[in-house]
Formats: C-alpha cells, sequence, structure tokens
C-alpha cells in the first residue's frame, strides 16, 4: 500500500521570470506616474496626446507630492 | 520559490500600501497643492494669459476634480511600481536582514531602502508645489533626479557588497563608505535650476507633508509585505512524494 508524503523546503533562489515581471512593473509605473508627457496614449491618438495629456492631469498631484519635477 | 505566489504578495503589497499613499497625501499634501494653484492662478490673471471669468473655474474645477482623484489611482500605479523594486530586494536580502521575522526584515529594508532612494535625493532635490519650476528645465530637472536616486541606492548596494570583503565591523566599513560617496555626489551635483517663487511657508509645509505620506508608503510596504510573507511563505515549495 502506497502513502503519500509532503516534504516542505525552503529555498532561497529567486525565479528570473519573477524578477523580469516586476522589473517590467517597476520601470513602466515608474514612467506613468513619474514621467509621461503623453507619450502612451501618443501610440493612439498621435500628435494630440501631447496636447491632452491626459495622464500627466491624472497623475499631477502625486507627482508633486512623489518629488518628480512634473512641469 | 513560488514563482506565482511571490509576484502576487509583492504586487498585492504595493498596491495597497499605495493606496494608504494616495490617501495620506489626498488628506496631507492636497491643502497646499490647492494653495499653490491658486497662486498660480492669480499670475495667469494678472499676467493677462487667463480671463476671471465662469468658464474659466468651470473648466477649472473639471481638470482638478480629475487630478484629485487621480492621486489616489496614481497612488496605488507607483506604489505597485516601487513595491516590485522593493519586493526585488526583499527576495534576495531576506536571508542577510536582521530580525527573527519577515516583518522586521521588511521593516529594515523598508527603512534602508526609504533613506537611500527617498530621503537622501530628496535633501538634494526636494519636492516643490505647482508654481515653482520652468517648463523649458523640466527634463533637466527629471535627469538629476532620477540620477541621484539611481547613483544612491547604486552606492548603497555597492558598498553593502564590498563590506563583505572586509573581517569585522562590515556594517561600519558600508556605512562610512556610502557616506563619504554620497556627501561627495552631493556636493558635486548641480542644484535645482528653477527659482522658487512660491512664499517659502507654503513650500516648506508642502515638503513635510510630502515626507510624511512618502514615509507612509515605506512604513506600510515593510508591515504588509512582512505580514504576507509570515502567511503564505512564498519562498517555500510543498513536494509530494507517493512511496
Amino acid at each position: 500500500m502506497s502513502q503519500s508524503r509532503q516534504i516542505t523546503t525552503s529555498k532561497t533562489g529567486v525565479p528570473i521570470i519573477a524578477i523580469v515581471a516586476l522589473a517590467i512593473v517597476f520601470v513602466a509605473g515608474l514612467f506613468i506616474v513619474g514621467f509621461d508627457q503623453g507619450h502612451i496614449f501618443s501610440v493612439v491618438y498621435g500628435e494630440q496626446a501631447f496636447e491632452d495629456l491626459y495622464i500627466h492631469e491624472l497623475t499631477h498631484d502625486m507627482r508633486h507630492a512623489a518629488g518628480f519635477p512634473c512641469h | 520559490m513560488r514563482t506565482s505566489l511571490f509576484l502576487l504578495v509583492v504586487l498585492i503589497s504595493g498596491a495597497i500600501a499605495g493606496l494608504i499613499w494616495g490617501s495620506a497625501n489626498f488628506v496631507l499634501v492636497e491643502p497646499y497643492l490647492d494653495e499653490a494653484i491658486g497662486i498660480e492662478n492669480q499670475n495667469l490673471f494678472a499676467s493677462g494669459e487667463e480671463e476671471d471669468t465662469l468658464e474659466f473655474w468651470v473648466e477649472y474645477e473639471g481638470y482638478r476634480t480629475w487630478q484629485k482623484g487621480g492621486q489616489i489611482l496614481a497612488g496605488v500605479i507607483l506604489g505597485t511600481s516601487i513595491g516590485a523594486l522593493y519586493g526585488i530586494v526583499f527576495a534576495f536580502s531576506r536571508n542577510s536582514l536582521p530580525g527573527n521575522n519577515n516583518i522586521k526584515k521588511g521593516l529594515i529594508l523598508a527603512s534602508i531602502m526609504w533613506f537611500t532612494i527617498f530621503l537622501i535625493p530628496f535633501l538634494k532635490y526636494p519636492a516643490n508645489p505647482p508654481t515653482v519650476g520652468e517648463g523649458e528645465t523640466v527634463v533637466l530637472r527629471a535627469i538629476l533626479y532620477l540620477s541621484f536616486i539611481a547613483i544612491s541606492g547604486f552606492s548603497a548596494l555597492g558598498f553593502y557588497k564590498l563590506s563583505k570583503v572586509f573581517q569585522g565591523k562590515k556594517k561600519l566599513v558600508a556605512l562610512a563608505g556610502y557616506a563619504v560617496f554620497i556627501s561627495a555626489i552631493f556636493l558635486v551635483m548641480p542644484e535645482n535650476p528653477d527659482e522658487i517663487t512660491a512664499p517659502m511657508e507654503l513650500v516648506n509645509g508642502f515638503r513635510i507633508m510630502s515626507v510624511v505620506a512618502v514615509s507612509s508608503f515605506w512604513i506600510a510596504i515593510g508591515l504588509i509585505l512582512g505580514l504576507l510573507w509570515n502567511r503564505f511563505k512564498p519562498n517555500r515549495e510543498i513536494s509530494t512524494f507517493n512511496d
């Protein structure tokens, strides 16, 4: 008769895929809140996005409060 | 390490800490932003760029509502982003961090990162409210600010790694090395090129509240990630064997 055994092991290795995913989240989030001046929406709306500045306005107050240069 | 669980713990911690940050800004920093934008509006009227009309105020209320509401969402996005960086560093340094549980380890790492990538850069390039800052210098200021953050963060990491070579007082070597290096960088890096034209009482009040709000994020991320790591232990893998 077979028995199942569970062994819990603690591993220190950090998966590369997780590091890559977190690095992408870090860079993307930092750019959106800290630096976008219409760049992201310009992919869809073209030059008009640099006039509308939707993300800039959305993140405006956090940008100032977090110390990023805003305008 | 269980990848999905690790990612969930890190991203949820960052998002919640970011929500706390955005909310703290909403309560603490927002009154200073309103005051600064009020001065900006008066300057626009005085220079003739805008007219003090009902139409102006309707448009103003519209975008200020968008900006104020956006602060919370931006807090969640930025919190998740910085939380991702914090999660990477935590995963690599957890075994080296002092403390007998993950909450202590989380708070110690948060305090180190708060000091090196927030407080030191903030002392050189402090946050400014609207009305301070020229549009023509925004790219230069962004480069200076980001560069200082990167130099401070990487040098802290570098001196920590370097200190491992030395026997005995490793912490002292890392601290002294970082202190000397970052002091030199502090003196060498150019100043913010823009003149402060707003009342200093307003600017200082804004800066103090900004520090309090950012600090709330770092305390929150250390606590939350430590709690979630204790609860879910993403570093532990369960293997099942059949005899």
